[in-house]
């Protein structure tokens, strides 16, 4: 399902760390209830491009629009609590909490701890077991797993996640795209990005090639998975790749 | 997917995204800077610069007049211009210190985060 107005939206972001460019003008827009991928390789630019999203950067050029509202500036708390929701790579969890103590920080959106908790464990049952347990002593997918169940606590509308596979065996990185999958049904609009693209392309409506900043290629995820390989290779000018359903963006 | 699911999954969904628009257009848009610590800091250097030429000003006034009324704006001058440059001051000192600080912070939570892992693998 898409909206006409994309509900997430980037137009012409230029964004860096002090006076190092990282995002060399960046569009990209995301529609209700789809999943754009991200990807790229490491220092593409895919994690900047979260942080603007989320208003932890304020780009130096563009702007950030929500429904065709121009947010740049705004601050990141009142985003979150809006309901725009992210992820981290690292998983963003509090090592020295446990569990539950973990989820309790999703309560911040006026929803009970009870409801919380039981939202959580039903998506994640392993979680219930280990509801004491510390959670910096869980393994790298069950903090994942807290992760995203912190996250959809919060009833987001829109999910931006970072890296979701980093560090994980395949098998734990199946179970979690399904989770993804099931929730990018039930109409979130998610923005995720990747190095490893080979789960994520199975649920994705959109994906994207980041390569220096810039993003080089849009297309259907088939598409992209033939290219990527020529895209990366080509060195992010665009040559070399095809035109199956993909469109290149005109190097700025 | 059922019909029912999904209709079900559709209503949930246009619910939670009416909601999120009426949040969007309830957001303060304050307009932040793309990095408002240089800003601070380049605005409490030139503050300081005004403070100082002020307050040298008023003083070069107040030496070069006898008239009593005329050495009272000189001194407001040299007490407004301190002022100015103590503030000043403050500015470049809070904002280049924060970065600063910052790093400091992250790479504690990092080391932290080292000893920790280092603790749960040595049990």
């Amino acid at each position: 399902m898409t909206s006409i107005v994309p509900v997430l939206e980037l137009r012409g972001v230029r964004a860096g760390y002090g006076p190092i460019d990282v995002l060399h003008g960046v569009d990209l827009e995301v529609h209700a209830g789809q999943v754009y991928a991200l990807l790229g390789p490491n220092g593409a630019g895919k994690s900047t491009t979260l942080a603007v999203a989320s208003a932890q950067i304020v780009p130096s050029a563009g702007s950030l629009l929500l429904f065709g509202r121009d947010v740049t500036g705004v601050s990141v708390d009142a985003l979150a609590r809006a309901g725009v929701c992210v992820i981290p790579e690292g998983r963003g969890i509090f090592p020295n909490l446990s569990v539950a103590e973990n989820l309790r920080m999703a309560t911040f959106t006026g929803v009970s701890f009870a409801d919380v908790q039981e939202k959580a464990f039903a998506q994640f049952p392993r979680l219930g077991e280990r509801r004491r347990q510390i959670a910096g002593t869980l393994s790298g997918g069950e903090q994942q797993m807290l992760a995203m169940a912190r996250a959809l606590a919060t009833n987001p509308a829109v999910l931006l996640i970072d890296e979701l596979s980093m560090g994980l065996a395949p098998i734990i990185v199946e179970e979690l795209y399904e989770h993804v999958g099931r929730v990018a049904r039930e109409g979130l609009s998610i923005l995720i990005v990747e190095q490893f693209v080979h789960e994520i392309l199975g649920v994705a409506d959109v994906a994207a090639i980041m390569l220096h900043g810039r993003i080089v290629q849009v297309g259907r995820p088939a598409s992209i998975a033939d290219e990527l390989a020529s895209a990366y290779l080509a060195g992010g000018a665009g040559r070399g790749a095809g035109t199956n359903g993909t469109s290149k963006v005109a190097d700025r | 997917m059922s019909d029912v699911t999904a209709t079900g999954s559709d209503a949930l969904s246009s619910a939670r995204l009416a909601q999120f628009q009426a949040e969007v257009e309830k957001l303060r848009v304050t307009g932040g800077t793309a990095n408002p610590e240089r800003t601070g800091a380049k605005g409490g250097v030139a503050l300081m610069a005004i403070g100082v030429a002020l307050a040298v000003i008023g003083l070069l006034l107040g030496l070069t007049s006898d008239n009593g009324n005329d050495n009272t704006d000189a001194i407001t001058l040299s007490v407004t211009g301190t002022g100015l440059g103590i503030v000043g001051s403050a500015l470049w000192l809070r904002n280049s210190l924060t970065r600063y600080f910052r790093f400091w912070l992250i790479r504690l939570v990092y080391e932290q985060r080292e000893q920790t892992d280092r603790i749960v693998g040595g049990n």
